[in-house]
């Protein structure tokens, strides 16, 4: 979906460009219409100002006082003009020159108005009227060139245009400002969920507008809930591992002992320890987090040195040289003890059986790849094969290569990621690649 | 050497403890947190095994607090909160080594043995010096002329501890603490006996008087 700031920026221009228009041609029209009017209205004017210079001699013949007649009417082309006819006469301005316009008879009392060519290219409003004077009838026509007016108006539409177009830039401008500014709430919660899927934060500020609120507090809120829940589950899988081992511990210090039959103490050591592993490994799986924010993420400045410092002294019989070759400010959004777990069995399979060196590469693009090498005896390469198709159930057991794999293998398909098992060209001896998808669809 | 352990589950310290003062230690119980807490601060013990799990205080806690108080004591973790995140946050707090339950005393009496060695600085295998060896698991010496002698526990552990210590002056009442757990009877009398029995079997020369101060095992004849 487009987003809400091109959404909201489109909408408000679009509906800007519209009104801005319609308030234009609607001033231009009333303009226009308005000037006609008076104009005509003018002319109505002079039109009984003639009317009343008119009289009629005693041949019936008409005469005009001149004398009241404006002046504009006597200058050639001046753009006013009046023609003048009764049924025998025809009378023409003398600023009409040798033009004549068209006259529309008229009833008494009906004014018509028209729009005429004029001289030198004039467009003049025409209104003709006819009268009844002394007993004559005669039909006045007057015209005013609209050319004068028609440029003040042509000016006056562009300036307001020009007007009205600064105006809707500067409102848009104002309207992109606006809404950048409103919708900032939504982009720092934005930033602060990315925050959030890297770790950098563990729940979102709650100072933001109102409508944003309650969203904010319902992400809080489950947020807070499958915290609460991991720990709850952790903490139980840690209780019940706890629990079940404390007699398991019992049992098995008591099978040590001289005083069981030899065959009793095989069966009850092999239950023991079958009750230990498989108890261990569904513990391990429940405590998994996989894709969720939940606990702490694991850091590999911080937590890795801690990592190896503890199997440098769980093997502190054996002079290993574990060389790290970790890709710079490599940040992982993955659970701390996940990655603990998942590390800590490899390596520990890989310190276990390594005789001097172990080799660890990390890197990630969109997959985390982890690679762990050593210079132990390694696997039988058919059994690398086969543990590569058939993959690793809880019902096998890797020869030589403890249970902990086991574990590590589950804690890969909980993340959807892949594990592989080869011979270490390097070193020469046994080789895990782990991959982990670890963003977020 | 004396050795604290700390463990609620009083069966499964029955059986350890039994087994622990049979390898030679003298051992201690501490059945909760805050016993074991004071306890290794008496400064006596030369290992300590830790569960995690004790009641009252907490073993990480434990741990935190013996080592802000700079007490080195070497320290075995036992727990059956094994996940890879508290092994961690137990070496974190200070533990030396970590033992994960269920497990076989073999492996804990090896691990103990390892860890003591480590913090006397002495190199792994058997513990020997200048043609003495010590067997830990037989409980027996071997002198200069190939002899091998059997020794009785006390014996074991006297000069277990001398060999761990070789070059120091230890006093009786020291050798009496390391040697004897909290419920023994203590006589520093009768570390006189065992060193003289010592001397029998090792030759004089090995273990030097000093009056008022105590004894001194000489790593060269």
């Amino acid at each position: 979906m487009q987003s809400l700031q091109s959404r909201l920026s489109t909408g408000l221009l679009l509906s800007l460009i519209i009104c801005f228009s319609a308030l234009w041609l609607l001033v231009s029209i009333n303009v226009e219409f308005l000037s006609e009017e008076y104009i005509a209205s003018r002319i109505q004017h002079d039109t009984e100002t003639l009317l009343s210079t008119i009289d009629f001699d005693s041949e019936n013949k008409l005469v005009l006082d001149s004398s009241r007649i404006d002046l504009v009417y006597h200058q050639p082309f001046s753009g006013h003009y009046y023609v003048i006819n009764t049924s025998n006469q025809h009378v023409n301005s003398r600023s009409l020159w040798d033009h004549s316009l068209d006259i529309v008879k008229t009833e008494t009392g009906i004014q018509q108005r028209s729009l005429q060519q004029g001289p030198e290219q004039q467009s003049l409003l025409v209104v003709s009227s006819s009268f009844n004077k002394k007993g004559n009838q005669i039909s006045i026509s007057i015209a005013e060139d609209l050319g004068p007016i028609q440029t003040n108006i042509k000016k006056f539409q562009y300036w307001f245009a020009v007007m009205a177009f600064s105006m809707l830039f500067i409102l848009v401008i104002l309207q992109i400002l606006i809404l950048r500014s409103s919708l900032k709430p939504l982009t720092r919660t934005q930033s602060e969920l990315k925050s959030l899927e890297q770790g950098e934060l563990d729940k979102l500020s709650t100072d933001s507008p109102s409508e944003l609120r309650p969203l904010i507090n319902e992400v809080n809120h489950l947020l807070s809930v499958v915290k609460q829940r991991l720990r709850r589950s952790r903490d139980a899988s840690s209780d019940l591992a706890h629990a079940i081992k404390k007699p398991l511990t019992v049992i098995q210090q008591l099978t040590d002992k001289n005083d069981i039959p030899d065959e009793t103490k095989d069966i009850l050591k092999k239950q023991t320890n079958d009750i230990f592993q498989l108890t261990d490994r569904i513990l391990k799986r429940a405590r998994l987090a996989g894709h969720s924010y939940g606990g702490a993420l694991f850091s590999f400045s911080k937590d890795l040195p801690d990592l190896i410092n503890t199997l440098d002294m769980i093997y502190a019989s054996k002079s290993l040289k574990i060389t790290k070759n970790i890709q710079d400010n490599l940040i992982c959004p993955i659970d701390r003890e996940d990655i603990l777990e998942l590390l800590g069995n490899v390596l520990d399979n890989a310190y276990k059986w390594s005789s001097s060196k172990i080799n660890l590469t990390v890197n990630m693009n969109s997959d985390l790849h982890i690679c762990i090498e050593d210079d132990g005896p390694g696997a039988d390469p058919e059994k690398i094969t086969s543990l590569a198709t058939r993959g690793v159930r809880l019902d096998e057991k890797m020869e030589g290569h403890g249970f902990g794999l086991a574990i590590t293998a589950d804690i890969v398909n909980d993340y959807k990621g892949k594990i592989s098992f080869s011979h270490s060209e390097e070193l020469g001896g046994f080789r895990t690649d782990i991959l982990l998808p670890v963003h977020n669809q | 050497m004396r050795l604290l352990l700390a463990e609620d589950d009083h069966i499964l310290v029955e059986s350890l403890k039994k087994d622990l003062e049979l390898a030679g230690y003298a051992v201690d119980v501490a059945n909760n947190g805050v016993d074991a807490e004071y306890l290794g601060n008496e400064m006596v013990y030369d290992i300590a095994v830790l569960d995690l799990g004790l009641p009252q205080r907490n073993g990480i806690d434990i741990l935190k607090n013996w080592r802000a108080n700079s007490n080195q004591l070497p320290v075995i973790v036992l727990t059956a909160r094994n996940a890879w995140h508290e092994r961690v946050d137990g070496f974190k707090a200070g533990a030396d080594d970590y033992l994960g339950k269920p497990f076989h005393v073999e492996e804990l009496k090896a691990r103990i043995t390892a860890l003591v060695h480590r913090s006397s600085q002495q190199p792994g295998g058997k513990l020997n010096s200048n043609g003495l060896i010590l067997d830990e698991e037989q409980q027996t010496v071997t002198t200069d002329d190939g002899q091998s002698h059997k020794l009785t526990g006390i014996e074991f552990r006297l000069l277990r501890y001398f060999l761990l210590n070789a070059g120091h002056v230890l006093s009786k009442s020291r050798l009496t603490e390391h040697v004897y757990d909290f419920d023994s009877e203590k006589d520093s009398n009768v570390i006189e006996v065992y060193v003289r029995r010592l001397r029998q079997l090792l030759g004089k020369e090995r273990i030097e008087t000093r009056r008022g101060q105590g004894y001194v095992f000489r790593e060269k004849a």
